[in-house]
């Protein structure tokens, strides 16, 4: 690893005075947990390293009528948060499959955005919750729903002197469930060969009123399979609609033949997931429902 | 004698607290004033020829002791394990992506990082060769060896046959991953000598090694063999040991070579793929009638231990059966893919893989069930092997089919839901296998310990025999104790150095505890013998009534109240020897005629392992629900060590079956890294169910113990295929069986 | 290069070191703290031989920056043991054999140690995800499981031996 400078600021206003002053050459750091391994590989070579740990961006607040967490918050304070657990269950689903404990002690949300792998786990549920990420600068602030973050494998619209600082989750319609489902080479410390999360809001018996299908593993950005929701979108659930969203939502992907997964198999198991997931999803509603 | 005591006892191994407390020290942990840190450079390149190799830069800079190319070898350039083909440092050409061609040892790590930048390499990559099946039919000097093996007449049989099937087995490299990397620390002594502490498995043949790459008689260099983190027999030929040595010798300072774990998986041999026709002949009953097979391994670029793996291959490949007539053709081939080497079973895994696969097709064409067609077919104690090998102990081959069976309730096994929902499916398979433990007939499969009761009853014994993790230190210390009548914490066993302990061999072959356990014996029955005499004398009793137990004397069964320390302490007084020095052979009896099959193994690990498999019809993934494993130890010594080598052999042999293999293009490794080289972890390994089965080994074997190292990694893929085939009436073919693979499943399925 | 002081307590001592800012705490640890009792297996998260305590948390310490560590607590293999007494799980797992060759086991042991911290009887499920992310290659997992329920079982008796209440 090549060696940067190092700092810890005390306040958000003084990092992001260095990030404006440093630009590119300057990268902030939370967990870590990519970061490093990039910086060791010669991936990254910033010359100065911006340590956010002591600033309080590792709170979950829930607010009246959105949760906000901090962008340093780890994945395991989001598996043991009951807030989280309660009103995003399929955000602390994907945490709790995520890599291993020690990761997840380190590893943060705001990390896991700012990396913008297409196979990032933790992406698709957040955009099924209609998450919104905040970008701060020394010059203000803008907030962007979170899909629009990312223009590429590794590419986000995030600017040289802008720190991602929070993530806001809408609260979710009273009729809402979710579901997460990740494809893997194994059951711990895997990356997603494919990863699927699905969200229904109903307002009346059965007939949608918000649908999310959100991918992760197909394409070069995390993505929504927009024609796949158009077909469920103000209609009664159906098994047969669930099937034919499946289908179509894995005419939609764009993915690629890596080391973990071919193309054709990524093609075939996304509507394997996606129809899955729906499924499920709509199961909860009905138990949800009845549980009144 | 009494009852053991000790032997066959759970016991903690001697080196558990040091593991426990972090005090154990491997090579990455050693620290020496004045250590250098040593790196080597490899070639990015399958096939290249060195152009241009400059050094002067590096070896010019501030904090750089030395730099190496093939012109600074004092002495022999190559690894020696079979042919001397592969450089320690490329001359010419790299064969490889990992050959070595350079080595530095600098003040620390950025120090050396940047002496390797600064060496001036320039390469002219050459046209690869990386198909072995296109390479034999273009070029036929890339064939490394083409042995062929027949017994009996197998085209009558063929001919004769009711049934006849044939299928083509194809097999993946497969990465050891030990935990803790290629590593040597050397250092001059102060005489000039050399010392190399070397995580290895055979602490002689690396001093040899050593000896020869510098040019110095072998009286002038020592290997020690600090704690090894794991090796299954990536470690038996030399890594980067040599390298150390050469560059403390150079640097005239201690050096400390460790591999990174990308460079590891890079650089270290693997198992060898092959690439197996095999044929199967039989009557409508069932019975074996001949079996043929023409293997095809991919080898790498150099020789290392292809010969010896192929023997082996061709050795077990008709299986624990009684067949007579049997033609097995065995190829090995240069290519510029990764190396090759051994990897626990040597060529068992391939070829169980092949034969168990292929029973199971048998039993399906002749609506039999799978076990009975084994039982049918199974060899016993008696039967005379296609390769002349008499079977002296067989009763364990049909033992552990029926008691795997039982435990997993086989006639009934069908009561639980073969579809417990839509899209699953639920199979059972069995496979039963063989592998030899020691070197074999033709070799000499010797071993040597030092042993010594001190005047206060404590012993110390010295042993070569490397233990990275399988249990020896362990075994020899209960055997020491048991022999002896002390406790296990009265026994010191000092590790592997050369310079103390005579030549073990190395570990491999399931060898060391039967040979070393041997060696143990004899020593301490020799030092048994001198207290016994003393107590006699003292005691006025006939030597047969008296025994040692507990660190006390018995006579006729009861304690003395003379203790093994007091009989310690009079020998030291009158001057009798409490020392012995022990040189064991593995003997084969000379008795049996007809062994016509090269170096083969007698002793034999008979084992059974069945898996109950959940296949996911939609995405083709495999969970493995659970897994029984009955193995036959002779004697288990050690139980901690045996249950445990079953289980890590079974969690290889599961990742074996499903996921693990290296993805190679045109000579390079996609996939270089626990990342992507996918091993099973806690939650993909169901709990193994053990059944260890005790059948004396008649000849040779301490209290008839025979080894199991190797065995638990042999059936399982075989197994897991079996039972795949059984969930969803797929045969399968090709290893690792991931989910792509096992896809698309059949219709009416 | 810079070099920055930095404090921090290392099993139970205020240790104040110089630390670069592209070394990791495990090359603190090892290198210049001379604790190699923890391991390096891969130096990219993947295996867990690294892991030691960061406030009370298992984490890779190849993963963590060692400037990352000011101020905080760490916990090392050479610190589960009290005054010359093994922890109770340090025992167990020589006695259900849980290791072979040892060298996952120091990371093993702190995962399993941090589990017993918060969780008096854990499953064997919760043990086997407690420990997804150490991976053995010698003897698989099921020695570990045995090895905490032991030392669970250990510390039950111990906590509820010392905590009766007087008659």
């Amino acid at each position: 690893m090549i060696a940067p400078k190092y700092t810890a600021p005390t306040s958000l206003a003084d990092a992001l005075q260095l990030k404006k002053e440093s630009g590119a050459e300057a990268r902030v750091i939370a967990g870590g947990t990519d970061l490093i391994l990039r910086m060791r590989d010669r991936v990254l070579s910033p010359s100065l390293l911006i340590d956010l740990r002591a600033l309080s961006l590792g709170n979950i607040v829930l607010g009246d009528d959105e949760l906000c967490i901090g962008t340093s918050v780890s994945l395991s304070q989001v598996l043991e948060n009951t807030d989280t657990q309660r009103l995003f269950p399929a955000l602390v689903a994907a945490c709790r499959e995520f890599a291993g404990p020690p990761i997840r002690n380190r590893a943060t949300l705001g990390g896991n955005i700012a990396n913008a792998s297409p196979a990032a786990d933790l992406v698709p549920p957040l955009g099924a919750y209609d998450a919104r990420v905040v970008l701060r600068s020394a010059g203000g602030e803008r907030v962007l729903p979170l899909l629009e973050f990312f223009t590429g494998p590794g590419q986000s619209v995030i600017e040289p002197d802008e720190i991602l600082t929070e993530i806001r989750l809408p609260l979710m319609p009273t009729l809402s469930a979710a579901t997460f489902i990740k494809l893997g080479q194994r059951r711990s410390m895997a990356i997603s060969q494919v990863n699927v999360t699905t969200r229904l809001s109903i307002h009346e018996e059965n007939v949608v009123s918000e649908v999310r299908i959100v991918l992760g593993a197909v394409a070069p950005v995390p993505m929504r399979a927009l024609a796949a929701e158009q077909i469920i979108s103000g209609n009664a659930l159906s098994d047969e609609l669930l099937c034919s969203a499946a289908q179509k939502a894995a005419e939609e992907i764009m993915p690629i033949s890596d080391v973990r997964a071919s193309r054709s198999y990524r093609v075939e198991m996304t509507e394997v997931l996606v129809r899955r997931a729906l499924f499920a999803t709509r199961d909860e509603l009905g138990r949800n429902a009845t549980d009144g | 004698m009494s009852e053991l005591a000790i032997v066959g006892q759970w016991a903690a191994s001697p080196g558990a607290e040091e593991i426990v407390t972090g005090e154990a020290r491997y090579c990455p942990d050693i620290r020496l004033p004045g250590m250098l840190c040593g790196k080597l450079l490899y070639s990015p390149h399958a096939r290249a020829r060195v152009k241009k190799l400059d050094v002067s830069k590096a070896r010019e800079m501030d904090g750089v002791f030395a730099v190496l190319t093939h012109a600074d070898v004092p002495g022999e350039n190559s690894y020696l394990y079979a042919q001397p083909d592969q450089p320690l440092l490329v001359v010419d050409e790299v064969r490889f992506q990992g050959d070595a061609v350079a080595a530095v040892a600098a003040r620390d790590a950025r120090t050396a990082d940047a002496a390797l930048a600064a060496i001036d390499v320039e390469y002219e990559e050459l046209p690869g060769v990386f198909d072995p099946l296109e390479a034999m039919q273009r070029d036929p000097d890339s064939v490394m060896t083409n042995q062929v093996y027949r017994s009996g007449d197998v085209a009558a049989a063929i001919a004769s046959a009711d049934v006849v099937i044939e299928n083509t087995y194809r097999t993946q490299w497969a990465e050891h991953a030990f935990l803790e990397t290629e590593g040597g620390v050397g250092l001059v002594d102060d005489d000039g000598g050399i010392t190399v502490y070397s995580s290895c498995q055979a602490p002689h043949r690396d001093r040899m090694q050593i000896a020869r790459a510098l040019a110095m008689p072998e009286s002038m260099v020592r290997v020690i063999t600090p704690y090894i983190g794991g090796a299954f027999g990536a470690k038996d030929e030399a890594h980067v040991q040599i390298h150390a040595g050469l560059l403390a010798h150079a640097a005239r300072r201690p050096v400390h070579l460790i591999r990174e774990r990308r460079e590891s998986i890079l650089t270290h041999v693997k198992r060898h793929p092959f690439v197996v026709e095999y044929t199967t002949a039989a009557t409508s009953e069932g019975k074996l009638l001949a079996v043929k097979a023409r293997a095809i391994a991919d080898a790498g670029p150099y020789t290392n231990s292809t010969h010896e793996v192929l023997n082996k291959f061709g050795e077990f490949i008709g299986g624990p059966y009684k067949v007579e007539n049997i033609e097995v053709e065995k190829i090995g081939v240069r290519t510029n893919n990764p190396i090759t080497g051994a990897f626990r079973g040597f060529g068992a895994p391939q070829a169980a893989f092949v034969y168990e696969s292929q029973m199971d097709d048998l039993a399906r064409q002749l609506g039999m069930d799978p076990l009975e067609i084994r039982l049918l077919n199974g060899v016993e104690t008696g039967t005379k092997m296609y390769t002349g090998v008499v079977v002296r102990e067989g009763t364990a081959m049909k033992a552990s089919l029926n008691k795997a069976a039982e435990m997993i309730d086989w006639q009934s096994r069908d009561q639980l839901e073969r579809e417990p929902a839509s899209h699953l499916r639920r199979g059972w398979g069995v496979a039963t296998i063989l592998k030899g433990s020691g070197l074999g007939r033709g070799l000499s499969d010797h071993a040597g310990v030092m042993l010594e009761m001190h005047r206060d009853g404590s012993v110390v014994l010295h042993s070569a025999a490397a233990d990275m993790g399988q249990g020896i230190t362990t075994v020899m210390a209960q055997l020491a104790a048991e022999r002896l009548g002390v406790d296990m914490a009265s026994v010191r066993v000092v590790r592997a150095d050369t310079s103390k302990s005579p030549d073990a061999g190395g570990t491999s072959a399931s060898r060391q505890a039967m040979v070393s356990g041997n060696a143990v014996l004899e020593a301490a029955d020799s030092i048994r013998n001198t207290l016994l005499k003393l107590a006699a004398g003292k005691t006025r009793i006939e030597m047969d009534r008296l025994d040692l137990k507990a660190g006390k004397l018995l006579v006729d069964g009861e304690p003395h109240e003379l203790s093994v320390s007091d009989l310690a302490q009079r020998a030291g007084n009158w001057g009798y020897p409490l020392h012995a020095e022990s040189l064991v052979h593995f003997e084969y009896p000379s008795d049996v005629p007809e062994v016509s099959y090269r170096y083969s193994q007698e002793v034999f690990q008979f084992c059974t392992q069945i898996a109950q498999v959940l296949v996911d019809c939609e995405t083709g993934q495999v969970s493995v629900e659970r897994m029984i494993a009955v193995h036959d130890a002779g004697k288990m010594i050690n139980p901690g060590g045996v249950y445990g080598q079953i289980e890590g052999g079974v969690a290889q042999g599961i990742g074996y079956a499903l996921t693990e293999e290296l993805v190679v293009q045109e000579g390079h490794t996609l996939n270089p890294s626990l990342e992507n080289y996918v091993i099973p972890m806690a939650l993909d390994i169901p709990e193994i169910e053990m059944e260890v089965l005790e059948f004396p080994e008649p000849i040779g074997a301490p209290l008839g113990a025979k080894g199991i190292a190797e065995s638990p990694i042999i059936p399982t893929a075989p197994a897991i295929r079996n039972a795949i085939y059984d969930a969803i009436g797929k045969p399968l073919y090709e290893l690792p069986m991931t989910a792509e693979r096992v896809l698309p499943i059949p219709d009416g399925n | 290069m810079a070099e920055t002081q930095i404090a921090f307590n290392i099993n139970g001592n205020q240790e104040q070191i110089a630390a670069e800012p592209n070394q990791t705490l495990l090359q603190l640890l090892r290198d210049e703290l001379g604790l190699t009792g923890t391991k390096d297996g891969c130096s990219s998260g993947d295996c867990g031989a690294c892991v030691v305590l960061l406030d009370g948390k298992p984490v890779n310490s190849c993963m963590v920056l060692a400037l990352q560590a000011e101020g905080s607590s760490v916990t090392t293999i050479e610190g589960l043991a009290k005054d010359g007494e093994l922890h109770p799980v340090q025992r167990t797992f020589g006695e259900a054999w849980a290791f072979q060759c040892g060298f996952c086991t120091p990371g093993m042991l702190i995962s399993c140690y941090a589990l017993l911290e918060s969780n008096d009887n854990p499953t064997r499920e919760e043990i086997l995800r407690a420990i997804a992310g150490n991976f053995c290659r010698c003897t698989g997992y099921q020695g570990v499981v045995k090895a905490v329920q032991q030392a669970a079982a250990e510390l039950r008796a111990t906590n509820s031996s010392e905590g009766a209440p007087d008659e």
